[in-house]
């Protein structure tokens, strides 16, 4: 079984609003503001393909990026928590997709990977919170699709995977080829990379892939124009509890939501 | 004459609250250029919701009512969705921001080779265009956004738009479509179901929500939470952190990738801040804050602060309130 999961890097999600930077012309956060990390979702995701290969060292694991030169970072480490493999889909023109077209262009590298039994995308992606690239990404290749997955087990030719619904989970038998969008859960947790991964990731070659060697001719023309970019303010000012100790504090905030009178 | 068509989702046998903000957004948009409302309903045993869809601001409803479209399955449903595309040809489709959405918007923009925004929480109908607005970059800033292609999809944040109505004098036209899916199998197979049981309110509902993250340090810690939130009538909310941790399930998980709520009162014990969290819950009206680290940015949009350990805290804040709250 051939497992594709789909990376990207993204500016901090962390980064604390009173310090986040936006550049305003360009309509998108300052590129390099703190090191720039590996999208918490696909974090899980890959884990959730490591643990599919823990079980069964026949699968493949690949790691797949659409990304501009800082990007290969995340590939790297995506080898070092024990990926067999990565693509990495790098050209000028893609580095202003919007999500129609990053899928268009995953599902060529896809096809440049071979077959591929499962796909994993996360959620979404912390920059643009999105959401939608893996659904359109599964729409592309014409395969199903399954959201809030969080784990997955071979069952036979088929998969188990569990799901988050709207008020618990669900368990669905799926054929493949089939692709999942992950989701956090205790269950995928994202293991640290080793330090014989991280040796080993070092040494290994990336395959780059351009639009050319995509064969993508004409520039892929965006469906959504981001007109402009703003930053929200919030007006709360914050009152603090005096007091000498912890439980002291608490009195006085006792005190004041009851004369506040917001409890009821 | 081009159109707006909402997906209209279904609750408790009736037509959902989303749906209804929907269709006020879609009759805002109409009010500006004058085109037709209409509604898409797919289900088992639903054509008697037709004339609700009516009164919350439809012009027309496409209804297909059919037993294979009784338990959700996205393939299935989504060929129908094309073919109501097909026969309606809107310039817009709005979706209600549900877990159904996350599927069907995308795939549907796919096949009508659409542009989609999603988790959109306002728009301007101009002339030219309807232009979206949508948190990005974990709500640290907002976009605009518009759509370039012919049709435009969207799906729309709930409770950020105002319902239309109901107008019990209103008129339509309902539509019978007919399901072409006796060749679209079911993608999935569902094997087992588990629904977790709602303990004492919803956090949706609660008035008040008491949260914990990653300060709180590990599942037994939340017992406390558990007791301030009975004592208030609330629910118990949590972060991502707390979730991943395994402390709480992921029905708790509060934020930009888990539940909206705005309570009268919102405590955030050993939570640090961050924007997707406050994405879920800053539209609280009172928040309170206990964090250990005076710096933490979580005091930044809290109106009371506690700068401690909230072990030394929470013990004396539920036995002050027990007593104030008894008399
Ligand atoms: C795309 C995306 C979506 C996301 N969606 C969500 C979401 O929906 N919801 C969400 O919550 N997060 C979400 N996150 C994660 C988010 O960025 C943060 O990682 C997370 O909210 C941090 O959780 P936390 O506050 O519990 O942990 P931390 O940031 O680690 O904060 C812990 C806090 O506890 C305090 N503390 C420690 N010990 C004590 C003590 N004894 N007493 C008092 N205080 C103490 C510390 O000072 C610290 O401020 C998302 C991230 C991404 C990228
Ligand atoms: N540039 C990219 N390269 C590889 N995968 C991506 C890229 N953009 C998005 N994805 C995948 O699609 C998921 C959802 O992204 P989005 O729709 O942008 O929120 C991400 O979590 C990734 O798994």
């Amino acid at each position: 079984m051939h497992i594709v999961v789909c990376i990207k890097q993204i500016v901090d999600p962390e980064i604390p609003s009173a310090d986040f930077k936006v550049d305003f012309k360009a309509k998108r956060a300052v590129q390099d503001q703190g090191e720039p990390v590996l999208n918490p979702y696909d974090d899980n995701a890959i884990e959730v393909a490591l643990q599919l290969k823990d079980r069964d060292k026949d699968i493949k694991v690949t790691a797949l990026t659409v990304g501009g030169e800082t990007s290969q970072k995340v590939l790297r480490r995506a080898l070092a928590m024990g990926c067999d493999e990565a693509i990495w889909l790098k050209d000028p023109s893609f580095e202003t997709l919007d999500s129609a077209g990053t899928a268009a262009v995953i599902a060529r590298g896809i096809r440049q990977a071979g077959v591929a039994d499962l796909i994993l995308c996360g959620r979404q992606a912390g920059d643009w919170d999105m959401g939608q690239v893996g659904a359109l990404l599964a729409e592309e290749l014409r395969i199903a699709c399954i959201p809030l997955a969080y784990n997955v087990e071979k069952k036979g030719d088929t998969l188990l995977v569990k799901r988050e619904t709207d008020n618990g989970m669900a368990v669905l038998e799926v054929g493949i080829p089939v692709l999942l969008n992950i989701t956090n859960s205790s269950s995928n947790l994202p293991r640290y990379p080793s330090v014989k991964g991280v040796l080993m990731a070092g040494r290994k070659q990336i395959p780059t892939f351009s639009a050319r060697d995509l064969s993508i001719d004409s520039e892929i023309s965006n469906l959504i124009v981001v007109e402009e970019l703003t930053l929200p303010s919030y007006d709360r000012h914050v009152v603090f509890m005096e007091g000498e100790d912890g439980p002291e504090k608490a009195v006085n905030l006792a005190a004041h939501l009851i004369k506040m009178n917001l409890l009821k | 004459m081009p159109g707006i068509l909402v997906y209209a989702s279904i609750f408790c046998d009736a037509v959902s609250m989303p749906t209804r903000e929907m269709l006020g957004m879609a009759r805002t948009i109409a009010a500006k250029t004058g085109e037709p409302v209409s509604a898409a309903l797919l289900g088992s045993g639903i054509s008697s919701l037709t004339q609700s869809l009516v009164e919350a601001g439809a012009d027309s409803v496409y209804v297909c009512d059919n037993d294979k479209l009784g338990e959700f399955h996205a393939n299935v449903y989504l060929k129908v969705l094309a073919d109501i595309a097909a026969t309606v040809n809107p310039r817009i489709i709005i979706f209600p921001g549900e877990t159904a959405a996350m599927e069907l918007a995308p795939r549907l923009a796919h096949r009508l080779k659409g542009g989609l925004v999603t988790d959109c929480i306002g728009f301007e109908a101009r002339d030219d265009a309807v232009v979206f607005t949508k948190p990005v970059y974990g709500s640290k800033a907002l976009a605009r956004m518009r759509i370039a292609s012919p049709t435009a999809l969207v799906t729309v944040r709930p409770r950020t738009q105002e319902p239309f109505g109901p107008d019990a004098a209103r008129k339509g036209a309902v539509v019978n479509v007919q399901a072409a899916i006796d060749d679209v199998r079911p993608e999935t197979l569902t094997v087992e179901r588990v629904e977790e049981e709602v303990v004492e309110c919803t956090l949706e509902a609660a008035n008040v929500v008491v949260s914990g993250g990653r300060g709180m340090k590990d599942a037994e810690s939340f017992q406390q939470l558990r007791e301030l939130a009975a004592l208030l009538n609330g629910a118990v909310g949590a972060t991502r952190v707390a979730v991943d941790q395994g402390m709480v399930p992921p029905s708790c998980q509060i934020g930009l990738t888990g539940k909206i709520v705005a309570p009268e009162v919102y405590f955030a014990v050993g939570i640090s801040g961050a924007s997707q969290h406050i994405a879920g819950m800053s539209g609280s009206k009172y928040i309170v804050a206990i964090n250990s680290d005076p710096d933490a940015p979580i005091f930044s949009i809290s109106n009371v602060g506690v700068v401690d350990d909230y072990r030394n805290v929470l013990p004396t804040l539920i036995e002050e309130l027990r007593k104030a709250l008894a008399k």
